[in-house]
């Protein structure tokens, strides 16, 4: 063990290449990762944010928001199905607004809802009044602004913020749905619903209510948990498989490299450690020091990376959707620490037929 | 030589691990610019691919056609700005449609039949000739958008007939189908009877001959209110996301091109020190130390080229996954990275072939000879 170390602090030398390409393969890994999530939090916000057991969509509308459309028909029915305990209409228009003393215009998520999502009042706030997701504060947004929202300039007063509710990468502005109403008949008038008339509605209640609900309406609704209904999002599933398949194909290249690099290593030591052998040192406290030599490495080479990541981050224009999670620091710790352990691995082999003998004979 | 190919040969587990390693990377390199290209091909491949010289956008749309709606006295004063020569609707929106008897998402585009916004990749068939008539992209032929198909917007709107093909004129990564104006028109109406007026998205505008695209692009921005003129190439950068889509896979793919290189001239280095004392002797017996260096130059050529053979079979089939991209394989891109690889990796190799230069044929005569 302690001779490994030793190595290490000795000969740091000849473990700085191997470093520096890991450390770049990790900072690869965390960058893939908070792209994935960036894209995956900024566009599902508004969804994770809905404490809602189903969400109910019409039928024709393929779980797409902007194409769904609940009567007040609809709507009665399904207060009335089975296990239905609260029913709370949404809808959602995506627009620009002029936000006061800036000259680009910000993107926003105008926001009707009925049922309060995490971390918004539970009365929504009075009409032409709306709370607004944080990511607005970035493109210049603070409470008191009225911001002038879409081609029709409907007036929307912020009072106040919330963390982490943005729609398809814009900004939510939470109103009530009245507002929502008003704003997106004044600006998409080829969209305009009438009074009665949500895109979809958030219901609370027990049992299997998506069957329930889907039964009592004959089949004119379709409706979904939250979660399917964040996977139902346009791109969301197939951000996630594609990134997911990069990812895993670097830690195998990590795999890959770290397997390169100590069994080079374990070869010009092979007669080092036939002498270890023959003084009594097992295979298995030789083979130790290998893996703990990698598992070093990995750990050097994760930090040089993480800090690589976050100036890389800190660096991008505030477009570029990065987002470095604790729990991706952690993910990419873990997968770059087990491929690290099993490339080690490979040189298992070598050290297993290391003959003690040798040690006697010639010296290399 | 012999010796360079003796030492692959006996030596599978590491040059084989190399040879995989660079294999994964140029992989990874072939299949995210693949990724890249196709991504945005199917985001932006109808702006792309329409004829119209100039977009007209509403200034709040921040450059988002999803997000652009014009209104009617603005499409008429865009009309009466010098160098236009026709200014007509363009409308765009993504519908539930059944098409082969299943429903599917699919975008329409509004035009004004022969006038600007057309789609100019057309393969097969023909243009949209009168109401109910669309062209359809390529790569959906199979899902139900062949010609003769029938694609049908819902619930209970107006059926369209596929009449012709196009070459990548994918909207949002969905079906896409361009037709006449009336036929968008309907299919809104269809979708939301509430709606009180169908309004264009954005103008199209074809430019007087001889005026400048971009010059009529700014002087519509400075004269018309509300609305932003950019021209076909603007929109298309400026699409959401199409930038910040760029600038990450640039990076992404900058550092995978970092470490290809850096992992065959640490690899080469490292075996360069070990066989140290058996070249030095080589040397000692009469070997010019220009072979040496072939032979590691062989070796670096050869471990490329079995990378980059392995990478193109990742590539083609991973290729097969992501095929509602409507990404293909392609040889000369592969070609191209494969070789900037291969210089980089020749490059990189500098360090190990000055190791191999600096030996002293000499030193074998005194025993050890090795100096590290």
């Amino acid at each position: 063990m302690s001779l490994a170390l030793k190595e290490l602090r000795r000969r740091p030398s000849r473990f700085v290449v191997a470093t520096v390409v890991l450390s770049f393969l990790a900072t690869l890994l965390l960058f893939l990762g908070g792209l994935l999530d960036g894209l995956y939090l900024g566009s599902t916000g508004a969804i994770r944010a809905q404490q809602a057991d189903v969400i109910v969509f019409s039928e024709s509308a393929r779980d797409s928001f902007l194409r769904s459309r609940i009567t007040g028909e609809q709507r009665a029915t399904v207060e009335a199905a089975e296990g239905v305990d609260e029913v709370g209409g949404l809808g959602f228009v995506l627009l620009g607004a002029e936000v006061p003393g800036e000259s680009e215009p910000a993107d926003v998520a105008i926001a009707g809802y009925e049922v309060a999502p995490k971390g918004v009042p539970e009365e929504p706030p009075a009409p032409g009044e709306g709370i607004a997701d944080d990511r607005l504060r970035d493109q210049g947004v603070s409470e008191g602004d009225t911001i002038l929202v879409g081609p029709a300039k409907s007036p929307v007063t912020i009072v106040g913020f919330v963390n982490d509710t943005s729609y398809l990468q814009q900004g939510t502005v939470w109103v009530d749905l009245d507002t929502w109403r008003s704003v997106q008949n004044a600006n998409r008038p080829d969209a305009a619903v009438a009074d009665d008339v949500v895109q979809v509605l958030v219901v609370r209640g027990t049992g299997d209510l998506a069957t329930s609900i889907d039964t009592a309406t004959a089949g004119a609704t379709s409706t979904l948990t939250v979660d399917e209904t964040v996977l139902a999002l346009p791109g969301v599933k197939q951000q996630k498989a594609t990134f997911n398949q990069i990812i895993y194909s670097t830690l195998v290249v990590v795999l890959a490299v770290v397997g390169l690099f100590f069994s080079l290593l374990t070869l010009e030591r092979l007669g080092l450690y036939g002498v270890l052998k023959a003084i009594g040192a097992s295979t298995g406290r030789l083979f130790r020091g290998v893996v703990l030599q990698a598992v070093i490495v990995a750990i050097v080479s994760f930090a040089v990376g993480a800090l690589l990541a976050l100036a890389a981050a800190a660096a991008l224009p505030a477009g570029v959707p990065l987002q470095l999670t604790p729990a991706r620091f952690v993910s990419t710790f873990i997968g770059l620490l087990v491929a690290a352990v099993l490339g080690s691995a490979v040189s298992l082999r070598k050290v297993l037929k290391v003959d003690p003998a040798s040690a006697i004979g010639t010296a290399s | 030589m012999f010796l360079a190919l003796k030492e692959m040969q006996r030596a599978k587990l590491r040059f084989g691990l190399l040879a995989g390693a660079v294999g994964l990377l140029v992989f990874l390199i072939l299949f995210q610019q693949a990724l890249l290209t196709g991504l945005i091909n199917q985001f932006i491949g109808a702006l792309k691919n329409q004829s119209a010289d100039v977009l007209v956008y509403n200034d709040q749309a921040r450059k988002n056609l999803e997000g652009s709606i014009i209104l009617p006295d603005q499409l008429a004063a865009v009309a009466e700005v010098e160098g236009v020569a026709v200014a007509a609707p363009l409308g765009e929106s993504t519908f539930t449609v059944t098409a082969k008897g299943e429903e599917t998402d699919a975008v329409l585009f509004g035009y004004e039949l022969g006038g600007p916004g057309e789609p100019t990749t057309l393969i097969e068939g023909r243009l949209p000739e009168g109401p109910g008539e669309g062209v359809a992209s390529e790569k959906d032929r199979a899902d139900g958008f062949g010609i003769g198909d029938v694609v049908q917007v819902q619930p209970d709107g107006v059926s369209i007939t596929v009449v012709g093909l196009a070459r990548d004129i994918n909207y949002s990564v969905a079906p896409t189908l361009f037709v006449d104006f009336a036929t968008f028109e309907d299919a809104k109406r269809a979708r939301n009877p509430d709606a009180t007026e169908i309004l264009p998205s954005v103008v199209a505008v074809q430019v007087e001959p001889g005026a400048d695209a971009e010059v009529v692009a700014a002087r519509i921005t400075a004269e018309v209110d509300g609305v932003e003129g950019l021209t076909r190439q603007q929109a298309v950068d400026g699409s959401p996301g199409v930038s910040s889509v760029r600038s990450s896979f640039g990076i992404i793919l900058a550092l995978f091109y970092l470490v290809v290189p850096l992992v065959t001239g640490l690899f080469f280095l490292i075996v360069t020190f070990q066989k140290a004392s058996a070249l030095t002797l080589l040397r000692a017996i009469g070997a010019r130390s220009s072979k040496l260096v072939g032979a590691l130059l062989v070796q670096v050529v050869l471990v490329m080229l079995l990378g980059s053979v392995l990478a193109f079979g990742l590539y083609a089939g991973a290729v097969q996954g992501v095929k509602n991209l409507g990404v293909s394989v392609e040889v000369m891109p592969a070609v191209v990275t494969s070789l900037v690889v291969l210089v980089l990796a020749l490059l990189t190799s500098l360090v190990a072939i000055r190791r191999v230069l600096k030996l002293d044929p000499l030193s074998a005569t005194t025993g050890a000879g090795v100096h590290v």
